[in-house]
């Protein structure tokens, strides 16, 4: 409560200054421009009770997405009725999660853009837009979109797809620096959402559907300066080097292992968590017998110089481009420090977070690739579901998708209770022989078919890993997921449908269209004691799985309509 | 005179400047498979599809068109792409001849659709 008490003084207002001034000068003066409190680490590391902000993009550094804020619940959001909506002025994958700091959301979207609005009222503060290279569309595989900024300091930070990470001042969207880390032309671009440790700003890469190899930078907030790399697979030397088989000595410089997820991070352990991709080529693995460090697997990293405590891998010798770079969740679950994450190889991990073992892990979707795990954790291939460049692997579940695609999931502290974005899509692979160019795709497949399948919204309990509810859907559930304190689960679908559910029972409780398919993910917080919900909406990404092969997962999205709008939600007042 | 002549020159240049770009292939079933072929290994099928009945780009063999499609207009999509959308130009990757056969192929794709079916 305390907490909230402070927030709310520190949404101090320029007009109140303006006030106190003389008469001259107030009038020039922006009425109600808000003062831009400086964000510090301890904020940061309370980010979780800071109930009226969302600081950054999986809310706290347990990544929950959970909101506390319990104004809108299950017994009023039937009143949720749109507060306004802000065009981005573009079409393409809106993939972002806001962040608010004191009335003041920093938005990004697609192509390069990034606003920073008045929360309450949908106002514009600032605009700033980073030009990019006219052919950067054909250098990512999966749209010209971006996950969201972070927020330390005076600064906010964002990447863009041409790998620039750039830091503007909050208050003024002035340009404070720029830093180039990656080269775009060899696809070794960027959609992440940048995460602030210890002064820190951490970032990963997109691009193992191209012959490269992908790293986690973390670069100084103050001027942008690398402090360290960590490169996700090992040169030559290093542990690891030995599982890319002994067929090709060229290939640990394309393997891959892309990084464009979020991680987490435990102050107590003092570790950071990142996860990581899939190899590349992603369907021929031919070339790189073997596990495939450190790819599809999630890394405990030492924040002060990037170097790896341990590592827990998800999918070893990826066929499937499973692509294990999903978010991972801190929590504490029967006494024990875990993770879990959501993988698009449909399992749901549980695995202990202070040395990689692994726990459980349960089902999201129907799973064929694996007929179970060993007690060490390691994954038991079914060989027929193994696509070569003979063997045409018929049926396999899930697709590349998953499971659980990219969006991230939510967990309710309260409640115990995993919310997973889903869906039910199988697809038939036979593997293929493609050249490997720099800046051209290799995808290593020679057919692939989807086949049609639905969508699917589904709670566990985490306390036991059994399922408590499941949503069905035509489509996928293609956004991110929010939880509150409201009792309320929000998400959105491919149609434009921004929905409410109730945690305990799945009950549908509320909807609204947005006009275009939604792929962002939902917030919440407050001004002034309101409490909103926010989602961004605009159709995009990869979406080949919808209409490839002879009739693609959910063929009725073919021509889905694009344009990026954010919408915020208010409970409506009875005045 | 002298004058004249060369605006006549100049405006003569200017109208075979002006003239529409026609595809020069004739859809013969080696450029059809030629094309096809290129759209995949091009990378055109990671956005607009399987045999490009659409996925994020358009689908480029219904009737549905942004630009009215003439040949001009769709070689120069695929020559230089279009700024401001995920569309790139694919102008050092394949040569003209082969933006001309990816064209015959999705022409083809075009008729092929329009037929009654059988
Ligand atoms: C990165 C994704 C991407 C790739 C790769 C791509 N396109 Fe496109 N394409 C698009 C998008 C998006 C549009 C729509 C642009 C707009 O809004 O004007 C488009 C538009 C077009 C159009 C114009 C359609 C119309 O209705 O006016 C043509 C023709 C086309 N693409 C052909 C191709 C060909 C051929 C290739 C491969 C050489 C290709 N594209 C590769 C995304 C892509």
């Amino acid at each position: 409560m305390k907490a909230v008490q402070k927030l709310h003084s520190r949404r101090l207002w320029l007009a109140v200054a303006g006030a106190v001034g003389t008469g001259l000068l107030a009038p020039t003066i922006a009425l109600a421009d808000p003062v831009h409190t400086p964000v510090t680490d301890e904020m940061l590391l309370n980010a979780s009770r800071e109930s009226s902000n969302w600081l950054m993009a999986g809310r706290d550094y347990a990544g929950t997405r959970y909101s506390p804020l319990a104004k809108i619940n299950t017994r009023n959001v039937k009143r949720l009725v749109p507060a306004y909506s802000f065009s981005f002025g573009v079409q393409d994958a809106q993939n972002t999660t806001p962040i608010v700091v004191d009335g003041v959301m920093y938005v990004t979207s697609s192509h390069a853009k990034i606003f920073a609005i008045d929360a309450a009222t949908g106002k514009q503060l600032w605009a700033f837009s980073h030009p990019l290279p006219e052919n950067i569309g054909k250098l990512m595989c999966c749209d010209v979109g971006n996950r969201g900024a972070a927020v330390y300091g005076d600064k906010v930070y964002f990447a863009t797809p041409d790998s620039h990470v750039i830091a503007l001042d909050r208050a003024t969207g002035a340009k404070v620096w720029d830093v180039v880390v990656g080269d775009y032309t060899k696809a070794q671009t960027m959609t992440v959402a940048p995460l602030v440790v210890k002064g820190k700003v951490v970032v990963g890469m997109s691009g193992a559907e191209y012959p490269t190899r992908l790293w986690i930078d973390a670069l100084d907030s103050e001027t942008g300066a690398q402090v360290w790399r960590r490169y996700t697979i090992p040169g030559p030397g290093e542990p690891g080097f030995d599982t890319w088989g002994d067929t090709d000595p060229e290939i640990w410089k394309y393997g891959g292992g892309s990084t464009w997820i979020t991680g987490s991070y435990d102050p107590q352990l003092d570790t950071l968590y990142w996860s990581t991709g899939n190899p590349n080529p992603d369907w021929d693995g031919a070339g790189r017998k073997g596990d495939n460090l450190y790819t599809n697997s999630t890394l405990a990293l030492n924040p002060d110089n990037g170097e790896i405590k341990f590592h827990y891998q998800y999918t070893p010798w990826d066929v499937w481009d499973f692509d294990g770079v999903n978010e991972t969740i801190l929590a504490n679950i029967n006494g024990r420090k875990v993770w879990l994450h959501g993988d698009r190889n449909g399992f749901l991990y549980n695995i202990d977070r202070t040395d990689g073992s692994f726990v459980w892990a349960k089902e999201i979707s129907k799973v064929n690739w694996a007929t179970g795990f060993t007690p060490e954790g390691r994954p038991i291939i079914d060989e027929s579901k193994v696509p070569t460049y003979e063997h045409k692997a018929m049926n396999v579940c899930p697709a590349s998708e998953g499971g659980k695609w990219w969006n991230p999931m939510s967990y309710h502290p309260v409640a115990k209770t995993v919310v997973v974005p889903s869906r039910e899509i199988c697809v038939d692979i036979l593997a293929g022989k493609s050249d490997r160019v720099e800046g051209k795709y290799n995808l290593g497949i020679a057919e692939a078919d989807w086949i049609k399948g639905h969508g699917q919204l589904v709670a566990f309990d985490a306390t036991t890993g059994e399922k408590t509810w499941t949503v069905q859907a035509p489509s996928p559930f293609t956004s991110g997921v929010l939880t509150t304190g409201g009792g309320l689960v929000f998400a959105g679908t491919p149609e434009g449908e921004f929905k409410a559910f109730d945690i305990k029972t799945g009950e549908e409780l509320w909807s609204f269209q947005t006009g275009s398919g939604i792929v962002g993910s939902p917030i919440a917080y407050t001004v002034d004691g309101t409490q909103y919900v926010a989602i961004p909406s605009g159709w995009g990404g990869w979406t080949g799985w919808a209409t490839w092969g002879g009739k693609g997962g959910s063929p009725h999205l073919k021509d889905n309509r694009k344009g990026g709008t954010l919408f915020v939600f208010k409970l409506f007042d009875v005045k | 005179m002298k004058r004249l002549l060369s605006l006549a020159l100049v405006l003569g240049i200017t109208t075979a400047y002006a003239e529409e770009l026609t595809n020069p292939l004739t859809p013969e079933p080696e450029h059809i498979a030629a094309g096809k072929k290129l759209y995949n290994s091009t990378g055109c099928i990671a956005c607009h599809g399987n045999n490009a009945r659409g996925a994020v780009g358009p689908d480029l063999t219904d009737d549905e068109w942004l630009r009215k499609p003439t040949d001009q207009m769709i070689f120069n999509t695929i020559r230089n792409g279009r700024s401001g959308t995920a569309m790139s130009g694919f102008a050092g990757d394949i040569t003209d001849e082969q933006i001309w056969q990816i064209i015959t192929w999705i022409k083809d794709e075009n008729r092929k659709r329009k037929e009654p079916k059988k």
